[in-house]
């Protein structure tokens, strides 16, 4: 008799339409985009990563944007307007 | 066949199968269940806010309709409570997925301040034959006759005792202090899980469903200024905040009316939202 084990899990890697970014070195001449995500003090945290990232890097641009509602996934055109303008996104939540 | 949005992963009916075998889940309970993960998919719930947040919900999962019969589904005395195995094991597959396909283990991607008990299992089915109005899945648009199932990303039940009263007035005096009590007012949705004694009451002094629902509305309401000694808003209470009132959900229909519960006893529940506003909507779907 051969027993047959089920595997009652999904894993991470196996998100299906998922391609992830190429990982940049550093951020010198680099747009770095910034979204917080509507919780309360989410953008002083953010403020702070700009803060010490512009002391280190020299950055080209910076994108702000914020979700309406911290529960809910950001919209489709956020995520593409981050795609399209930046070259790494930091998003940070607060409370 | 289910996929979740924000994290992109996909549950097909083999892993579904599996945990509900792992649940105790007798295969004709499958229709319930995919019903439910049908639900919890749509956009309106937030799949992922709600197995995920500090707010700690758990999916209350409302059957209606004959498949009660047909599974066995308890809408009677401890209706919350153990016993039967179609409520136990549904309400428990749910929980076996979001843990194993969706990555929502505690500490992990769950990251409930405190979680409650209906994260084991919170599956219940409304008690129709008790209930003199329409059953939930009518009031939300199916046909009578049909059979159904709503999910909600709720907080625990919370006991209303009205037990001497004995007047429809009694009744929705103790539910609306209740749902306008602070620790979780907001203007989300609620369900009120009436129990049979208080609906025999509240029909017998000629109150209708809308007529509930629109005095429960207009009475489960704070001042601004009760919402900021509690915390519940930011800054100090200033002129005008004693006469400005905040009222529990959007309007009457953000208080939803379920029947359940045992012969005996002036016990109902108050369930309010995990959602403190319209992050996060209860979804009903036909069984299919």
């Amino acid at each position: 008799m051969t027993l047959k084990i089920l595997d009652p899990t999904v894993s991470a890697d196996e998100a299906t339409d998922v391609a992830v970014a190429k990982r940049v070195a550093d951020l010198d001449g680099k747009v770095l985009g910034l979204l917080h995500n509507g919780k309360v003090n989410g953008d002083h945290l953010l403020d702070l990563v700009r803060e010490q990232l512009a002391a280190r890097y020299g950055l080209r641009d910076v994108v702000v944007v914020r979700k309406p509602s911290a529960s809910r996934v950001a919209e489709d055109a956020v995520l593409d307007r981050l795609a399209r303008e930046c070259d790494a996104v930091v998003t940070a939540i607060g409370d | 066949m289910l996929t979740e949005a924000t994290r992109r992963r996909t549950i097909t009916a083999e892993k579904v199968a599996i945990n509900a075998v792992l649940a105790g889940c007798r295969p004709e309970y499958m229709p319930v269940l995919l019903g439910a993960l049908e639900a919890m998919a749509d956009p309106a719930f937030t799949l992922h806010g709600a197995i995920t947040s500090t707010g700690g919900s758990a999916t209350l999962v409302v059957v209606n309709g004959p498949i009660r019969q047909r599974l066995g589904f308890n809408a009677g005395g401890n209706v919350f409570g153990p016993g039967w195995r179609a409520n136990a094991t549904i309400g428990r597959a749910i929980r076996l997925i979001t843990l194993n396909c969706l990555g929502a283990q505690p500490g992990l991607l769950d990251r409930s301040t405190q979680g409650h008990p209906g994260k084991y299992t919170y599956c219940i089915a409304e008690l129709e034959e008790e209930n003199p109005w329409e059953p939930l899945h009518v009031t939300r648009g199916l046909a009578p006759g049909t059979s159904a199932v709503t999910v909600f990303a709720a907080e625990g039940p919370h006991n209303v005792l009205s037990h001497y009263g004995e007047t429809a007035e009694a009744v929705i005096v103790a539910l609306a202090d209740t749902m306008a009590s602070l620790g979780s007012f907001s203007p989300g949705e609620s369900f009120v899980v009436l129990a049979p004694e208080h609906v025999q009451i509240l029909a017998r002094d000629g109150w209708t469903k809308p007529r509930i629902r629109e005095a429960l509305y207009a009475r489960a309401r704070r001042t601004v200024a009760d919402l900021k000694r509690g915390g519940k808003l930011a800054g100090a209470v200033e002129p005008g905040d004693e006469t400005r009132w905040e009222h529990r959900g959007r309007g009457p229909e953000d208080i939803h009316i379920v029947v359940a519960g045992g012969g005996a006893g002036g016990h109902s529940a108050f369930i309010p939202s995990w959602s403190r506003d319209r992050n996060s909507l209860s979804v009903t779907k036909e069984i299919r």
